[in-house]
């Protein structure tokens, strides 16, 4: 008995000192999960999904697809060029516009606009599409991303937001032909 | 031993065929980034390379489009013209605008260097000493019925009949004519293309040189002979109006 | 001498591990084992001591803002006093490092060194394998140019396609919505923290189970590996035939070692360091990215999917490999090793590294991009204008301008996405040409909206003329026979 006893209540003692530390333990991975994830759920998400003007509409001529540049609303001070973002503007008859994110939707490389053949191309897996950004051939699997877009005061907005990605399907190219114009 | 001392001049070999590589080592960077700016390029050769050696030619000749390396027509064409058809192109043909402003890759200033450099590079300044060249743009309508007359006299003995192909090819194909702007037609009738053996105004008659008038004239005429639907893979009526040599 | 005896004596008398350190150095080692063929694992260590001695001596200048980045690469290239040269083994060491795990792991499957009792050793060389290919894409991301922003965005892209938490992923993954100072610093803290921690944890369990379990026997056919009898097998003949390991094998060890490092020197200073490109702007679009060396084999997997298979390939796959190498030992756990008795192993060996080193190949020169400025840049052959109608030559410049030869290359020149077009008037007939311009069609985009009639005639008038000197152009024997030109044919 007075063998076993400081035994049991030492080894009690230890799985006490477990326990507290687990329950500290848990107590802090809260935040430290929250500090992780934080790109995820945290509340930094304001401007992540902001209207922001690409300028004057005039800037883009009827018919014509012009490269515009925009600061990403989410900017840290050391991003540096990096928060630059381009994306194709097309001015379809000049009423209706289309505004593609520069990314492939296959792997996204930047497309590049080439007004002769009214291609867009990808260079890394010869991707191509047509000027209402319709998957033309290549490797991709849909058309190009799309921005939403809206003309207040004369001046095209688009709605920012995160990187497009095949899998992710919140942006969606309008490139099922509803703003093709007819036949020509 | 002799082991040993194998692998102790093997070894020695290799430090010294490291050393060699200390003094100038070629693994290192030269001055400045590997992959520089594409707005900041400004070598006029770097930049004719990537943008006009397509259709131009390595040299100012040799490619499918007029040769920018031929003195004529640089006598002919003046900065301002150079500059303006590489900011612009030309609508309806197949030069394109390179010009940022216009839809192009380029900057204006890299545009400048282009023209600045075509011009440093190919024109010889006393290439047309003495004669009096039919300026750039037409300065006066030209007539087309009596362009007909004027292309019987300068240019009948190589391009036939009609303009329908003797020695040189037809140039009165109504998807040719498409393609080409007044400008160019002007352009070519002046300057010729001497790489294909075309002459200049004055070398069509020899010792008879055309006169602005005459140029005007024969440009009136060839854009008369524009077809209303040209490219019609079927032509209905004139076979030799194809693509005959 | 005396003195250093003294103070290693002094110093042994406190630290009390100089005995256990001469026992596992002079551990007994099959006879057979001191081969030059046993000494990758120690060189592929080497290696990465070197990359922890040059990553620290990088971290001394480099910046990791996505702002200043780049411009640190520029000033340890240019300003700082043989920083390329640093930056350069760095780089090497790298590519040497994965080359050197890779052959280390094709010995130890063709030896059969994964099989009882060494599973676990094995399975931790698998992870071993991926935390040095992470290493690679983390260092690769560091050095922040052009490649590596775009090569992010395949990352995103290839993680995107996880279901359900795609966007999560790329979110956790960027440290934000797009590509930007928060993505290079979280790969900042991979590459150098994270990562390297896991690198170091892997390789102490690898080499204690080398230690613990021994050093794997030189495979004799028919000598078979049954669990229950193996262990008392290794361990007479290390008893019967063993050598100390230290000096008996080791020196092959060091000279191999040796010589890696040199030769990393040397391609230090013979090739120079990696990059950077040009600056991380994404507002330059006048590139096309290229990963580094080991990811270029997957560059090209990603151009060959057809779209319906990309998906399942890139969700399916990675989790089919690296389980398959994770289990492999349980399911071929006993049996022969010998190589020689192993015929599908040495196959599977051959396929995989033909059909990296097909891949790779393929990549260096990418035959699926289209070639994007050369239709400014390349101008047709000189013999293809020669003496060529108005028309013809006008199609020539059509060709040109619509960025034909993008995609297709005339006299070797130009892009390989599409056929080469030398000889198309050979394949194709003047109504097959325009059906094919206009419509487009295997994998080719339709030009029917962007040529006017007179361009496309030009253009298939151009096309015609591509044909060998002495063969005849494609004819359409139909149209030919109505027209009553030819005769019909006739059978001898």
């Amino acid at each position: 008995m007075t063998l076993l006893g400081p035994s049991t209540r030492r080894e009690m003692l230890m799985k006490l000192g477990i326990a507290f530390n687990t329950i500290v333990g848990a107590i802090l991975a809260v935040p430290i999960v929250k500090y992780i994830m934080s790109p995820v759920i945290g509340g930094e998400k304001s401007g992540y999904d902001s209207w922001l003007s690409l300028g004057d509409v005039t800037q883009f001529p009827a018919g014509e697809t012009r490269l515009a540049v925009y600061r990403n609303p989410v900017v840290n001070p050391w991003d540096g060029d990096t928060a630059d973002l381009p994306c194709w503007v097309r001015n379809v008859d000049g009423q209706n516009f289309q505004v593609f994110h520069i990314n492939c939707a296959h792997l996204g490389c930047p497309v590049r606009w080439f007004p002769q053949s009214k291609l867009f191309m990808c260079p890394c897996h010869g991707g191509a599409y047509y000027e209402d950004g319709s998957r033309a051939s290549g490797p991709p699997e849909r058309g190009l991303f799309a921005y939403d877009h809206k003309i207040e005061t004369g001046q095209l907005f688009i709605k920012t937001g995160q990187i497009p990605a095949p899998g992710i399907a919140s942006s969606d190219a309008s490139s099922d032909g509803e703003e093709k114009p007819p036949c020509a | 031993m002799s082991l040993l001392r194998q692998v102790a001049l093997g070894v020695a070999g290799l430090v010294v065929l490291g050393l060699s590589g200390c003094a100038n080592p070629p693994g290192k960077p030269g001055p400045g980034p590997e992959v520089v700016n594409p707005d900041s390029i400004a070598d006029f050769a770097v930049l004719y390379k990537a943008n006009c050696a397509g259709c131009h030619g390595f040299d100012g000749k040799g490619g499918a489009a007029i040769a920018l390396g031929d003195p004529v027509y640089l006598a002919v064409a003046d900065d301002a013209v150079l500059r303006r058809v590489a900011t612009e192109g030309v609508p309806g043909t197949s030069m394109p605008a390179f010009a940022k402003s216009k839809g192009g890759m380029l900057t204006e200033k890299q545009v400048e260097i282009i023209a600045h450099g075509i011009r440093e590079k190919w024109a010889k300044p006393d290439v047309l000493r003495g004669a009096d060249p039919p300026p750039y743009a037409a300065t006066t309508a030209g007539n087309s019925s009596r362009g007909a007359d004027v292309y019987t006299i300068f240019c009948a003995s190589c391009h036939g009949i009609a303009g329908k192909g003797g020695k040189a090819s037809s140039i009165v194909n109504g998807s040719f004519l498409a393609l080409m702007s007044d400008q160019e037609l002007r352009t070519i009738v002046i300057v010729g293309r001497p790489e294909l053996g075309a002459p200049d105004w004055r070398g069509n008659v020899p010792g008879k040189s055309m006169s602005a008038q005459d140029v005007s004239d024969v440009v009136a005429w060839l854009a008369s002979q524009r077809a209303q639907f040209p490219g019609e893979p079927y032509p209905q009526t004139d076979k030799s109006t194809g693509g005959t040599r | 001498m005396r003195l250093i005896e003294t103070i290693g004596k002094w110093l042994d008398a406190r630290l009390q591990i100089g005995e256990t350190i001469r026992e596992t150095a002079e551990h007994s080692v099959p006879r057979d084992t001191a081969s030059w063929f046993y000494v990758f694992g120690s060189a592929a260590l080497v290696v990465f001591m070197l990359q922890i001695a040059t990553g620290i001596m990088l971290a001394l200048i480099y910046v990791p803002s996505a702002g200043q980045a780049w411009n640190s690469l520029q000033i340890l290239n240019h300003s700082i006093t043989l920083g390329w040269f640093i930056r350069g083994l760095h780089g090497w060491g790298s590519d040497f490092m994965v080359a050197i795990v890779l052959i280390h792991m094709v010995q130890v499957f063709l030896f059969g060194a994964y099989k009882y009792p060494r599973e676990l050793t094995w399975m931790v060389g698998v992870l071993l394998l991926l935390v040095t290919l992470g290493m690679a894409f983390t260092g690769q991301v560091l050095r922040f140019d052009q490649d590596a922003y775009w090569g992010l965005g395949i990352g995103v892209s290839i993680a995107s396609h996880v279901p359900l938490m795609g966007s999560w992923i790329v979110s956790l993954m960027l440290g934000g919505p797009i590509i930007a100072g928060a993505t290079l610093t979280r790969f900042f803290a991979l590459h150098v923290f994270v990562i390297p921690g896991l690198l170091i944890g892997f390789v102490a369990v690898h080499l204690l189970m080398v230690i613990k379990l021994g050093i794997n026997e030189w495979p004799m056919p028919g000598r078979i590996v049954r669990k229950a009898t193996y262990v008392k097998e290794y361990h007479e003949l290390t008893k019967k035939d063993g050598i100390p390991f230290v000096p008996a094998a080791v020196w092959k060890d060091m000279f191999f070692s040796g010589a890696i490092l040199l030769a990393v020197a040397a391609c230090a200073i013979y090739f120079g360091p990696f990059g950077p490109s040009g600056q991380p702007d994404p507002t330059i679009i006048q590139t096309a990215p290229r990963p580094d060396f080991f990811f270029l084999w997957l560059y090209a997997v990603l151009s060959f999917l057809p779209p319906s298979m990309e998906t399942p390939a890139m969700l399916i796959g990675p989790v089919v490999v690296i389980g398959g190498l994770l289990l492999l030992p349980f399911i071929f756990g006993e049996g022969e090793k010998s190589w020689k008795r192993r015929p599908i192993a040495v196959l599977t060996i051959l396929l995989v590294a033909v059909a990296l080193g097909t891949l790779t190949h393929l990549a260096t020169y990418t035959p699926w991009s289209p070639v994007m400025d050369a239709w400014s840049s390349l101008p047709i052959p000189a013999e293809y204008l020669h003496n060529r109608s108005a028309l013809e030559r006008q199609g020539a410049l059509v060709f040109q301008v619509k960025q034909c030869h993008n995609c297709h290359s005339l006299d070797h020149e130009g892009g390989k996405r599409g056929p080469a077009l030398d000889a198309v008037a050979l394949q194709l007939t003047d109504d097959q040409l325009i059906r094919q311009v206009i419509q487009g069609g295997g994998n080719m985009p339709a030009y029917g909206k962007n040529l006017s009639p007179a361009e496309t005639t030009a253009l298939v008038s151009f096309l015609k003329t591509l044909h060998p000197e002495g063969r005849p152009p494609a004819r359409d024997a139909a149209l030919a026979h109505a027209a009553g030109s030819v005769a019909p044919a006739t059978h001898p």
